[in-house]
């Protein structure tokens, strides 16, 4: 799984921010046959947060029927400089990560 | 839809009425005539009446050579009551659609699905339009509505002895509330529908004025032809774009994923350049599979242990064990393509905020939701020009790729219209296909010759995991199970089962879908069974289908119009099968001679119980046809795999059904009415059984693979 | 050199369709957003159950598993998804609420539902003042032309809901 995120290099305190996030993954459904009709089986991310400096500034819980390379757009107001953690959790237990960080003056 | 006028064949202007509001490429005077043109009044989205008493009715399917684009306009004008001399169809616009929120319904054109589906909302438009019409006019003269009578667009107050048409009340009736219910015709009472007006599209056809996706040319347009990774799943790795930049008329090289594409001022120079283009391809792993192969791993699915069930009756493998006599055959069916007469083409033009395209499809939603997501711009920023299709047939029903292509291609010349057509070997070579089957049948007879055990194991190319993914379950494709799992025959033990084995070749709906090969397959095997017990083959079949009136209804009509059981005159054979499909049910003799593995297919009896028709010459038409598939299909045509890729690349080497093949078709039309059945794909689904049988009748042999050619057999 | 097609003034010709009644000649059209055309939003109260609206049993199981018997009302969220996808696998949607996101007014999660997926729920945002904004946007899935639902919750414990139904064009031929 790679990741890749869109943070603004800078900001100023209390400007209101958007951030976009993209996971590679194929978010296979299980609901899906393979090419002798046998079912593929589920493997999904099952959640995604964005932690700015130590706390938790938003949470997804995914369920199959998010797209696959699960996207996400959201907002965030910029408090301190610091490092925005970006954690994908998905249902075999791999876990990646994706660090960004942002000067807030 | 757009009014095409073609002063010369070489150039010619899209004009737009106002209903539909397209593109209009200037000339000189035509602001005049468009200002005449946009006098009409929208009574209900479905009708507009000019003051002349003209009257435009819109369409939300398309027209794709079987006639819609005239029958749905009987089905409205038959309770508008209107003149319908004054009626002109035109495509509903597809970005208005969009912005009233889809008000013109499902706009697909498959499924044999056009007339029934729409057939109640658009005769309720009709009755609806003339209801306001009346009401309109009853105002005007302050008496009530009830009073009042209506007749090719004259409303008339008898008692008073006055009269006003459709064209001089259209305004103050557009003004009403448009009733909900309205009062329709009793089926007895259609004066329109059952009869054979005048098609619109025949004429344009014929004299070859009318205009198709590959016809358009705007100023400034440009051209390019484009080739698809050649192994299916393949992309493209690279090109050299010097060894053709200096070429005349080149323009430009545009590349994605999975092809490239080349533009140039004219098509010819397009499409030479393309194949002058060095290319590399990453074949995608798949660059081995061949037929052969494909044909092994089908066999997997014959062979395997546990395989899902379609359909359960009884006990069919105690049933067979039993048995006191036991039959088993094998049949197969390849890959088809659709060869639609005019190749894949799209014409694409990026503006500053949206998208123009002119395609000719089955779906207008289709396209302009492809069109959309590929531009990358809303709905309603998309204008789509319906254009009348060269064939349809399930290829342009649900495949956009090259609508997508287009508008990736026009996006590297903003501004300019590109019109990208396929040419006829990116056609055949890059089909969706009809899938690929094989399937084993065994069957038991007591010792009274009932058949009483039936047993069919399915190996086959599922179109549904294709095309519409949730009619799979379990693995069982539900569309690719038909003629099975819903086989009209009373036999008591009868298992369907159904082994998925989907390759790389990519598949779709192709006319008729399941029915182009199931039919023979059943039908074929029932024929084997007749055979061995001398049973004659129409007698077998009519216990068998006691409790299947409309079944039974159509074999017997085609029986009795054929004349079954007479004597045939020296060397003349014949065949019968029987197949529902589409919510109708056909029959189908075939008469033929065989003169050294040469056939000669004399005549061909389709009986077809529809329910209600619409348009009669269409529905003969569609018969004729279906013939037309048939024959072609069965004996003539496969795409077979090598390396990965598709083998035949023109009609030279996947020849369809010639004129000089052409037989006498004898259409009985079986009028039970009381129901809507499809009629576009149905009528060729029991010719093919007919002719293999009538083949077998004339010549002892049994043939249990498509094409027939492969067993020797051609068309003289 | 850009071709005149491209500033094309017959976008802006096209005529005013989408109203019944006389239709002009080239007049002015509006170009709407697709946030605010659309969406019939469906009263979705489950205590009782209002609305003659056929929603699917899982889904309103689905939204009573989440939210209790609370009562959902319809408005203060805008649910922007394109009417029309061609086949539903990857589908844009933004959410949207009207909300300050003040500690004392803000949007606590947003939930989406979907009517005939295999499973009713799509996926569920956590959110606090410190986005500043209850906006998210994200792709998913559409098995066939269905409603989407997207449900609200705000600090105060209200909930209020936006329907949008998507059509998928890949249906409709076999």
């Amino acid at each position: 799984m790679g990741a890749k995120v869109k943070v603004p290099e800078r900001a100023k305190k209390g400007e209101i921010i958007e951030i976009r996030a993209l996971a590679v993954h194929p978010m296979e459904t299980g609901f899906r046959h393979d090419n002798v009709g046998r079912k593929v089986p589920r493997h999904i991310v099952e959640s995604f947060t964005c932690h700015y400096a130590g706390s938790e500034v938003f949470y997804a819980k995914l369920h199959p029927a998010i797209a696959a390379n699960p996207y996400f757009v959201f907002h965030t107001i910029a408090t301190t400089p610091g490092e925005l953690v970006f954690t994908w959790k998905d249902d075999r237990g791999e876990v990646i990560t994706e660090r960004a960080h942002m000067e807030v003056t | 839809m757009n009014d095409i006028i073609n002063p010369d064949r070489r150039s010619f202007v899209i004009r737009s009425s106002a209903l539909t509001g397209a593109l209009v490429v200037g000339m000189p005077g035509w602001g005049e005539a468009l200002a005449a043109h946009h006098e009409g009044v929208e009574v209900t989205h479905w009708i507009v009446i000019h003051p002349d008493d003209s009257i435009v009715i819109r369409i939300a399917r398309s027209e794709l050579g079987q006639g819609s684009f005239t029958g749905l306009a009987m089905l409205v004008a038959e309770e508008l009551q209107c003149d319908w001399n004054k009626v002109r169809p035109e495509y509903a616009d597809v970005t208005d659609h969009i912005r009233r929120n889809r008000i013109f319904g499902a706009m697909t054109t498959g499924g044999s699905r056009a007339i029934r589906d729409s057939q109640e909302y658009l005769r309720k438009a009709g009755a609806s339009a003339r209801e306001m019409l009346v009401a309109a006019a009853a105002k005007q003269w302050g008496v009530s509505a009830a009073e009042c009578s209506v007749a090719n667009g004259v409303i008339a107050h008898q008692a008073s002895n006055r009269s006003t048409t459709f064209g001089k009340v259209a305004e103050a009736a557009s003004k009403l509330e448009i009733p909900k219910e309205p009062k329709l015709k009793d089926p007895k009472d259609w004066t329109l529908i059952g009869t054979s007006p005048p098609r619109f599209d025949i004429p344009e056809k014929t004299t070859g004025k009318q205009i198709f996706a590959a016809d358009v040319r705007l100023p400034g347009i440009v051209h390019a032809s484009i080739r698809q990774c050649p192994v299916f799943g393949g992309k493209l790795k690279s090109f050299d774009e010097s060894k053709i930049s200096g070429r005349r008329g080149f323009k430009k090289v545009v590349a994605a994923e999975d092809w490239v594409a080349v533009v140039a001022d004219n098509w010819w120079r397009a499409n030479e350049a393309l194949k002058a283009l060095p290319i590399e391809w990453d074949d995608g792993g798949n660059g081995k599979v061949s037929s052969e192969s494909i044909m092994q791993f089908l066999r997997t699915g014959i062979d395997a242990t546990d395989v899902p069930v379609a359909r359960k009756d009884g006990d069919a493998a105690q049933a067979l064990a039993g048995a006191a006599k036991t039959f088993e055959a094998e049949y197969y069916a390849p890959f088809l393509n659709h060869a639609t007469m005019e190749p894949q083409t799209a014409t694409a033009l990026i503006k500053v905020d949206g998208v123009e395209v002119w395609v000719g499809t089955q779906n207008g939603e289709s396209t302009i939701a492809a069109a959309s997501e590929a531009a990358g711009v809303p709905l309603e920023n998309v204008i789509v020009h319906k254009m009348h299709a060269g064939g349809g047939f399930g290829r342009r029903v649900l495949f956009n790729e090259f609508t997508k292509q287009a508008v990736r291609i026009a996006q590297a010349m903003p501004g300019t219209p590109v019109r990208l057509q396929w040419s006829r070997e990116e056609d055949m070579q890059q089909g969706r296909y009809r899938p690929v089957a094989l399937v084993k049948l065994k069957a038991g007879l007591d010792k009274d010759n009932r058949w009483v055990a039936w047993h069919v194991r399915q190996s086959e190319q599922s179109v549904a995991t294709a095309i519409l993914p949730q009619l799979v379950k379990n693995g069982v494709d539900t569309i690719g199970t038909r003629v099975f799992s819903d086989n009209p025959y009373d036999v008591p033990n009868f298992t369907d089962e159904y082994a998925m084995r989907n390759t790389h070749v990519p598949v779709g709906p192709w006319r008729a879908v399941a029915h182009t090969m199931n039919p023979l397959f059943r039908e074929g095997f029932i024929d084997e069974i007749c055979q061995a017990i001398k049973a004659d083959p129409y007698q077998f079949r009519r216990p068998l289908l006691a409790k299947k009136a409309k079944d039974l209804g159509v074999l017997d009509a085609v029986a009795k119009a054929a004349d079954w059981g007479k004597a045939m005159p020296q060397g003349v054979y014949r065949g019968i099968a029987l197949s529902d499909a589409y919510g109708s049910y056909t029959a189908a003799v075939v008469d033929l001679s065989v003169d050294d593995s040469q056939v000669n297919v004399k005549r061909v009896y389709v009986a077809l119980d529809s329910g209600y028709i619409v348009h009669r010459d269409a529905v003969i038409a569609q018969i004729e046809s279906g013939v037309v598939w048939a024959l072609g299909s069965a004996m003539l045509e496969e795409t077979t795999i090598k390396d990965g890729r598709a083998e035949q690349s023109n009609f030279s080497d996947y020849p369809v059904l010639r004129l000089a093949h052409m037989p006498e078709v004898v259409p009985v039309i079986v009028p039970s009415g009381g129901f809507w059945g499809g009629v576009g794909e149905p009528p060729l689904s029991a010719v093919i059984p007919a002719l293999a049988n009538a083949i077998f009748a004339a010549t002892g042999k049994r043939l249990r693979s498509m094409p027939f050619k492969n067993h020797g057999f051609s068309y003289s | 050199m850009r071709s005149p097609f491209y500033f094309s003034p017959y976008l802006r010709s096209l005529p005013a369709t989408g109203a019944r009644g006389k239709i002009l000649a080239n007049p002015e059209m509006k170009r709407r957003r697709l946030l605010q055309a659309t969406a019939a939003s469906v009263a979705l109260s489950l205590v009782p159950l209002r609305n003659a609206r056929a929603t699917p049993e899982e889904m309103v199981e689905a939204i009573k598993q989440a939210f209790g018997e609370r009562s959902i009302q319809e408005g203060k969220v805008q649910l922007d998804l394109p009417k029309l996808a061609e086949n539903g696998n990857v589908v844009p949607v933004t959410i949207s609420v009207d909300s300050p996101m003040t500690p004392k007014d803000h949007v606590t999660a947003i939930h989406l539902f979907s009517e005939k997926n295999p499973l009713p729920n799509i996926v569920e945002f956590r959110l606090g003042p410190h986005n500043g904004k209850a906006r998210v946007a994200t792709r998913i899935r559409l098995a066939e032309t269905q409603k989407v639902v997207a449900v609200a919750s705000l600090s105060d414990g209200s909930l209020w809901s936006s329907t949008v139904e998507v059509v998928t064009t890949i249906t409709g031929c076999g």
